[in-house]
């Protein structure tokens, strides 16, 4: 038998009219960590769920164990001792972590679902492996890290013995991402083989036996770690040596642009909720909003930019009072918003990109001329927009849904940067888009500041706030708990914050 | 008015109870059948057409048989070749519920129609002596009990099997294997889908159950609660079942608690007629109580939304 207990050779997928693999190779060996790396758009995730039988594989083979599998689908692939963890928990909700786990594989009794055998077994593997989990809350009620838990050992009691983790520490804190490597060894040393989806540089060279790169969906070959390092792994990756580090400008922050006093606001979660939060953004200065997802960001944002109802408190922008607005009115206040959900919120996906360019002001000249659209003077702001953010495919009446994340991150950018207002709030700006446009979008953001705006900066890329900020204010379950100055910050003192830590009482608190 | 005031202990008097449970079990079996393809995500809007087309099969297949089993047992498989015609257009075509539902709708009700005359060469009902009818249950000891008596005795059988059903479906929601996979598939597919559960087929197994009990559903009706067919005979008691469904969120015992609501408007509507009150007004009962349930459940279930998620609490 080979030595490999996965192979996937010379593998083909295309979606509609997108070849997502073009030529995908892998393979795992037993009792390994395996990262898989490469941007956005590499294939690296498809690759993984065609092992996982989501999709079927155009062409090539998949041999498991040296037995070649013939089509695929999730329970095959089960069967056969693969399990998955997905960017995107496969959880129910409004069922309890004991029922989630379960799901599919129930241990029967009579008519019934054997709820006391399975808590038994369930637990052998929480003590196994060292992962607390609390079995009869609702998933809605945990934390994204015990969530993340839930679903290894749902792998596990479905009998995995290679594990498929997808992008695992996108939503974690740096402590939590170090837990989940203590647990990634425990399963190591258990016998189990992992694959580990990833993008971060530093962490696959934490925790990878080998590495694997992938670019736009080909093979870029194998290398053992003691043999590569994160500037080889970047070039291998992008073709080409990439700057992420901002020039930063240290121009003289002007007069408050937003100020947030003291507001209420209501969120789904509990943990979401913003009881008490005030924060001012002066005009050129860029104020990084740093946290764990799901602890008021997305909450505090649609409170300033009017999507979301204010209970308490108020939002001034440029000196008005926009509380409660509209959004349309909150905008006419001096406002643009990169929204952290492109697809729902930046774009209207089967519109063109030039329909999406001027969205938001197709009632100013030149835009219009009466109550008629100019389709002319569209064309031409679209024509230079495109030139300008290099948007490619360059024919803006394509819909925006042919475009890739990154050129569709562009289109949502390069309207809101390009009115020139006087605040601009960016949540998650370079969430989910290569690295070529994350190096464009953080330089329009200092560019932006350069030039006057204030930035109000989201993101769960702490790398990102550290670099494009300012000033850096830390939230935790809806309260701040921390601000300092960017260049007093590193992933230690803002993970502790983000953890709901005290912060040390510092001088900087005196210089902001 | 003078009249029902005067008379009010003839209108709220004990047998109201049973007459509101009367009315409102032919609701609950289409409840409980809209509850079905609800927990799989499914808004079965074609129950009032399910129900229709098993009230006519009831009807004409007791007739020629002469046996109400075999009534009741046709109904309901035609009632499962009308769901599974939605579940086929649903899943398999993707199709818009309420439009595929809307258009079984009206099928079962030209059907109906037109086999109506074609058999039994008649328009607008038929009734006979030859139509078995489901027997009621008589029993004997609780006779002359007093409040029981009144309240227990000489219901439909279907009436005490829907009490069963009600019972049968909580469990088979809440405890059961299969129970657990259609909640996950109507809540969260793709996390179905991951856990290696064939979504489709748990959607296709929940349709054809709802039929089943949507014939029955009609079945009762025809044969039951009255012992004919009449055109549109079901009288949107299959939108009534829907709309009770939400009201208790497809489960079982507190969707049927909302039907109930419906029977008590229905019973106390039909009390109310011979004290002079209009009969277009008491014809209008149902409808308003539909509007007046589904629009305090929304606005409670809203209320509490905004409750819960307020940062002030």
């Amino acid at each position: 038998m080979s030595e490999y207990v996965v192979e996937m050779r010379d593998i083909v997928k295309t979606f509609g009219e997108v070849q997502a693999v073009k030529h995908g190779e892998f393979t795992l060996k037993k009792g390994e960590i395996h990262s898989l790396i490469g941007e956005n758009g590499a294939g690296k995730s498809t690759m993984m769920k065609l092992l996982y039988g989501m999709y079927p594989i155009d062409s090539g083979e998949i041999i498991v164990k040296g037995e070649k599998m013939g089509v695929l689908d999730p329970k095959i692939a089960i069967n056969h001792g693969i399990g998955m963890v997905h960017q995107e928990f496969m959880l129910v909700n409004e069922l309890t972590v004991l029922e989630n786990i379960i799901l599919g594989f129930e241990p029967k009794k009579g008519f019934t679902i054997d709820f006391d055998q399975a808590r038994k077994e369930v637990q052998r593997y929480i003590d196994e492996y060292d992962m607390e989990v609390q079995l009869d809350k609702k998933i809605s009620q945990i934390s994204v890290g015990e969530a993340q838990r839930v679903e290894i050992i749902k792998t596990l009691m479905r009998g995995a013995d290679v594990i498929i983790l997808d992008e695992p520490t996108a939503v974690l804190t740096p402590q939590e991402a170090k837990r989940l490597f203590e647990i990634l060894n425990n399963l190591k040393e258990g016998g189990k083989s992992l694959v580990f989806i990833s993008h971060k540089l530093n962490e696959v060279m934490e925790i990878s036996d080998r590495i694997s790169v992938m670019r736009q969906g080909n093979y870029m070959g194998t290398v053992e770690k003691a043999e590569t390092s994160p500037l080889d792994l970047t070039k291998r990756m992008i073709g080409r040596e990439v700057f992420l580090d901002i020039d930063k400008s240290y121009g003289k922050a002007g007069d408050t642009i937003l100020e947030v006093k003291d507001i209420w606001v209501p969120s789904g979660k509990e943990t979401s909720k913003i009881r008490g939060m005030s924060l001012s953004v002066r005009e050129g200065e860029i104020v990084g909003i740093a946290g764990i997802d799901g602890n008021g960001q997305s909450e505090l944002i649609e409170a300033i930019t009017g999507l979301r109802h204010v209970e308490k408190g108020s939002v001034i922008i440029n000196g008005k009072d926009v509380t409660n607005l509209s959004p349309r009115k909150v905008r006419a206040a001096g406002l643009a918003h990169i929204p952290e959900d492109r697809n729902r919120m930046g774009l209207n996906r089967s519109l063109s990109i030039v329909d999406n360019l001027i969205a938001v002001r197709l009632d100013e000249p030149p835009f219009t001329k009466g109550k008629l659209l100019n389709k002319k003077d569209q064309d031409s702001y679209a024509e230079e927009m495109v030139k300008q953010f290099d948007i490619r495919p360059t024919d803006y009446n394509l819909p925006t849904s042919a475009l890739s994340g990154g050129n569709a991150q562009k289109v949502v950018v390069a309207r809101e940067v390009s009115m020139k207002k006087k605040l601009l709030v960016a949540s998650q700006p370079t969430r989910g888009v290569d690295i070529g446009a994350i190096e464009l979008i953080r330089n329009t953001l200092e560019k932006a500041k350069k030039e006057g705006a204030g930035v109000l900066l989201v993101s769960a890329e702490l790398e990102e706030i550290i670099s494009l900020s300012d000033r850096i204010i830390v939230i935790h379950e809806g309260k701040i708990t921390g601000e300092m100055l960017a260049s007093e910050a590193n992933e230690n003192n803002l993970g502790l914050l983000m953890m709901g830590g005290e912060q040390k009482r510092k001088e900087s608190e005196a210089a902001v | 008015m003078s009249a029902v005031i005067d008379n009010m202990d003839k209108i709220f008097n004990l047998s109201l109870v049973y007459a509101t449970f009367r009315s409102a079990s032919p609701i609950i079996f289409a409840a409980l059948c809209a509850a079905i393809t609800q927990q799989a995500n499914i808004l079965n809007v074609g129950t009032e057409g399910i129900m229709l087309v098993g009230a006519f099969t009831a009807v004409a297949v007791s007739y020629f048989s002469g046996s109400w089993i075999i009534g009741v047992g046709a109904a309901m498989l035609a009632g499962a070749v009308i769901a599974m015609i939605i579940g086929v257009g649903h899943v398999k075509y993707k199709a818009d519920n309420c439009a595929i539902g809307m258009g079984i709708n009206m099928l079962a009700l030209a059907i109906t129609k037109f086999l109506l005359n074609v058999i039994f060469g008649t328009n607008g009902s038929f009734t006979s002596p030859d139509i078995d009818p489901i027997p009621r249950v008589h029993i004997g000891f609780l006779e002359n009990i007093p409040v029981l008596g009144t309240l227990l005795n000489d219901w439909s059988l279907m009436e005490w099997f829907v009490i069963v059903l009600i019972i049968v479906l909580q469990f088979l929601f809440y405890k059961t294997v299969w129970g657990l996979r259609l909640r996950a598939v109507g809540q969260f597919e793709e996390a179905a889908k991951t856990a290696g559960i064939k979504v489709n087929a748990v959607k296709y197994q929940a349709i054809f159950i709802a039929g089943l009990i949507g014939g029955l559903a009609g079945a009762h009706l025809s044969l039951g609660y009255s012992t004919q067919f009449t055109e549109n005979m079901t009288n949107n008691r299959g939108f009534m079942g829907v709309a009770a469904m939400y009201f208790g969120g497809a489960n079982p015992v507190l969707t049927s608690l909302g039907c109930l609501l419906f029977g008590f408007a229905d019973s106390v509507g039909s009390r109310l007629q011979a004290y002079g009150i209009p009969s277009q007004f008491v014809l209008m009962m149902p409808y308003i109580v539909t509007v007046v349930v589904l629009s305090i459940s929304m606005a409670v279930k809203l209320s509490m939304n905004k409750k819960r998620q307020s940062s002030l609490t």
